[in-house]
């Protein structure tokens, strides 16, 4: 830059602060986050500690840790874990896989690789409930994925009201949702890797099966670290998909088989208006997932 | 040899790759078909709309009002999402002010919270202020998006400062440059961020069907998910439903394609 020209600037701007203009252009988030998160946020943790009721807020008494205690004693929440723990260790490790394979694919010299990127990613931006309206017509006795079920030794049976199958049902629809973004994720991560890299190995006479497994898989390790924990926190946060099977009376149909964290504070929160006893399992929700964000910060911290 | 390869490939992937969507084609399909012909494979010139009309008509539904319900949902938090974050994102890449630091901080923080802590609160607060079964219980707290801001932020970072100083020089407001000259430049950012926030909106279903109970209010998602039931026999035409609710998104992801795979990957990468 040419010393004048910013000696003209500095005389131009002096004591001319940007202090107005952020706080007009931060104004409007902050507010929003304020009344809507932060407030909301606070609310939750304070709720949790109280016997509070929907019907009798102002009622609302400080009974300490009772809430807590009283839900990781119930077996209905117990369930609800493990039907939740369930579904991450299923389905992380299937949308892991498929999604690598899928982009690993896309991303070779073939005829129209456009278009197949764009037909993994179509499950991902279908709305979970009408993916869900559609798998139960195609799951439901007799129907098409019902009978051809059959060939791996299913039941020709309604998968979402059979007690065994529903969480079989829910997974799948789920995993399929899910598989398209990974893939985009791990496509963004393939790209980045230097081509220098693959040049460098064919001229040592490494195949392709060796340049695999000694540089695209260990250079796409915190790649793959991501999409594992945002898998596991994404498996975590099912809802939708549930919603969708139990229209008809509690969460979690049939027999309580798909019930999970979310709709468990779902059912005491809203449903059944439990102000306090809900918040409680909202925040052990909560802590859950950061204490897996925080695992995945600090072994990627370890990682760099 | 390659070249042998690769077709096998293509070939290998386009299977897979139709298993993989026959869920969607099976709706697609399915929707123009008479109901006797479902699950049987019916030539072209039997195919017919009827379904779709039959669908938005609906004697017992008024689905036209909750794809109504639905278009102004998305619309305003759309609008408020582009203004809010893209100002705040401004702010935070080019502007000095005390406390940017921690702003920048609770950007994060709230990033990395899942949102279903607030949803017993804010229904909470949506009750009291009568805002259920509202269309402000639908939008007001979701008129910003942290992941938004950050995403705008990192945008405008990569845009040159001397813009900035050469339109002030030219007697621009730090307003005026903000209108005039950075956002008509940060359009690719916005417009990543349009086709997020327009797909996790039209496709939400936790907050409305939490926040509106009133059959009338609805949006598609909700209503479509408290109807399905009662048209499992009739499969045609709640897959002409589907169908019409996935097309806006599938169009609209069909044009802006790249802008939301760029969008998907940075915001996912980084968040």
């Amino acid at each position: 830059m040419v010393p004048g020209q910013s000696n003209v600037k500095r005389r131009l701007f002096r004591n001319d602060s940007d202090i107005p203009t952020a706080v007009l252009f931060i104004f409007p988030f902050l507010a929003l986050w304020f009344i809507w998160f932060f407030l909301p946020f606070l609310q939750s943790f304070i709720r949790s500690f109280q016997n509070a009721n929907f019907i009798a807020l102002d009622q609302a008494k400080f009974v300490g840790l009772e809430n807590y205690i009283n839900i990781l004693k119930d077996k209905a929440f117990l369930d609800a874990l493990w039907h939740s723990v369930t579904i991450v260790i299923i389905a992380v490790p299937v949308i892991t896989l498929l999604s690598l394979l899928i982009a690993l694919a896309v991303n070779q010299n073939i005829l129209g690789k456009g278009f197949f990127r764009t037909v993994y990613v179509l499950p991902y931006i279908t709305s979970p409930i009408a993916a869900a309206t559609v798998f139960m017509v195609l799951f439901r006795k007799d129907q098409p994925l019902a009978q051809f079920m059959t060939l791996f030794g299913f039941e020709n049976t309604t998968w979402f009201s059979n007690v065994d199958l529903a969480m079989a049902f829910v997974i799948i629809l789920f995993v399929w949702g899910q598989v398209g973004f990974f893939m985009i994720i791990y496509l963004a991560g393939i790209q980045d890797i230097p081509k220098e890299l693959y040049e460098a190995a064919t001229v040592d006479g490494a195949n392709r099966i060796r340049q695999f497994f000694s540089i695209t898989l260990p250079t796409l390790k915190p790649v793959t670290f991501f999409v594992v924990t945002v898998a596991t926190i994404y498996s975590f946060q099912i809802y939708d998909q549930v919603a969708a099977i139990s229209r008809y009376g509690v969460l979690g149909q049939p027999a309580g088989r798909t019930t999970t964290l979310i709709t468990y504070f779902m059912q005491y929160g809203i449903r059944y208006m439990e102000i306090g006893y809900g918040s409680a399992a909202v925040v052990i929700f909560t802590l859950i997932i950061l204490v897996i964000t925080f695992i995945q910060k600090l072994l990627l911290g370890k990682e760099e | 040899m390659a070249q042998k390869k690769n077709i096998f490939l293509t070939i290998l992937l386009s299977l897979f790759a139709i298993a993989f969507i026959l869920p969607l084609l099976y709706a697609l399909y399915t929707s123009f078909l008479k109901l006797s012909d479902i699950n049987k494979l019916v030539p072209f010139h039997k195919w017919t709309f009827e379904s779709y009309a039959k669908f938005w008509k609906d004697p017992n539904y008024n689905i036209p009002r909750w794809f109504f319900n639905t278009v102004i949902m998305t619309g305003i938090t759309i609008l408020g999402n582009v203004i809010i974050n893209s100002m705040a994102g401004y702010a935070l890449s080019k502007l000095n002010f005390p406390g940017k630091s921690i702003i920048f901080f609770i950007i994060v923080a709230t990033m990395t919270i899942p949102y279903q802590i607030i949803l017993i609160p804010v229904y909470v607060t949506m009750s009291k202020l009568g805002w259920l079964n509202t269309m402000l219980s639908l939008t007001v707290p979701y008129l910003y998006q942290c992941i938004y801001v950050f995403m705008m932020k990192q945008f405008f970072s990569s845009i040159p400062n001397e813009l900035i100083e050469a339109a002030r020089i030219d007697g621009l407001s730090k307003v005026g440059v903000f209108f005039r000259i950075m956002l008509p430049l940060s359009k690719p950012g916005i417009i990543s961020m349009v086709i997020l926030n327009f797909t996790s909106t039209w496709n939400a279903y936790l907050v409305p069907s939490t926040m509106v109970t009133q059959k009338e209010k609805f949006v598609l998602m909700v209503g479509l998910n408290s109807v399905k039931d009662q048209f499992f026999d009739r499969t045609n035409v709640i897959m002409a439903g589907v169908v019409l609710i996935t097309l806006p998104v599938i169009i609209l992801f069909a044009i802006f394609q790249k802008q939301y795979i760029e969008g998907v990957a940075t915001s996912g990468l980084k968040g």
